[in-house]
């Protein structure tokens, strides 16, 4: 099907609708009645894509910038307009139910800054502990217990 | 800023006969990674970019803790973490397929 296909059919189908109205005109002259028209998914180019393809395109369009750096472990496309880039999980044998750490890098794709954080999973794959990357170089850890709840920081 | 393998295996080698603290270490991954967002990191040769690149994001947050006091890597982690990333002594520049394996593996999706 071509674009011309489809305007076309766009063109029928909005005759349709007009030839529809006439004769619901007329129908309802004598009490007809009223059928209400099918609610139409919005098809048409001049519409917003929607959030998801948003988030698809964003990370099609910013992966090569970031991909190979920071999300050797995965990427997701969050809500706010941000992409999460996931370092690969750097085991640890020794540490109990932790089993490693990674390096997170954030993309804001609406103002283009960037943010950066190490987490520690436990085994189960939740994260543990944050230590976001500050600009002034100071670390600071932030400890959370398996159910999310934060417990104490260092 | 020129970075080789060489560079990156003797941050690792100090960190593991103590001559480097690992929050050194991370501090040191930390400046080549500020450097690679502005652009200016080279890497010797461009072959091992991407094994020097692992080796520099297994630095970066090397001296990670699990309490105040107490790091989350044993020197068995961090031997086998640099082995993983930039491969053994002898690989450094060679650019063999067993060094792409790990360069791949670390990198993901380069193109």
């Amino acid at each position: 099907m071509t674009i011309d296909d489809f305007r076309t059919n766009r063109g029928a189908a909005s005759l349709d609708v007009r030839r529809n109205a006439a004769a619901t005109a007329e129908r309802s002259a004598f009490a007809a009645p009223v059928v209400p028209l099918r609610q139409v998914l919005p098809t048409y180019p001049d519409q917003p894509p929607s959030p998801e393809r948003l988030r698809q395109i964003d990370r099609a369009f910013f992966g090569p910038f970031f991909r190979e750096k920071y999300g050797a472990g995965g990427d997701k496309a969050l809500q706010n307009h941000r992409i999460r880039y996931y370092g690969q999980v750097q085991p640890s044998n020794n540490a109990g139910e932790l089993a490693g750490r990674r390096y997170v890098h954030e993309f804001d794709t609406m103002t283009g800054l960037t943010r950066g954080w190490h987490e520690t999973l436990d085994r189960t794959g939740n994260v543990r502990l944050v230590r976001p990357e500050r600009d002034d170089g100071i670390k600071r850890n932030y400890q959370f217990d398996d159910d999310g709840r934060y417990k104490r920081s260092w | 800023m020129e970075l080789d393998l060489q560079a990156v295996r003797r941050v690792f080698e100090d960190v593991l006969n103590g001559c480097m603290s690992r929050e050194r270490a991370d501090r040191w991954a930390h400046a080549v990674v500020q450097e690679e967002e502005t652009g200016i990191v080279t890497y010797s040769p461009p072959r091992a970019r991407e094994r020097i690149w692992a080796g520099v994001m297994y630095l970066y947050g090397i001296d990670a803790t699990t309490a105040p006091g107490v790091y989350l890597h044993t020197d068995g982690d961090i031997r086998k973490g640099m082995t993983v990333c930039i491969g053994e002594v002898g690989d450094d520049g060679v650019g063999d397929d067993a060094a792409g394996y790990r360069a791949t593996a670390a990198m993901g999706h380069r193109k």
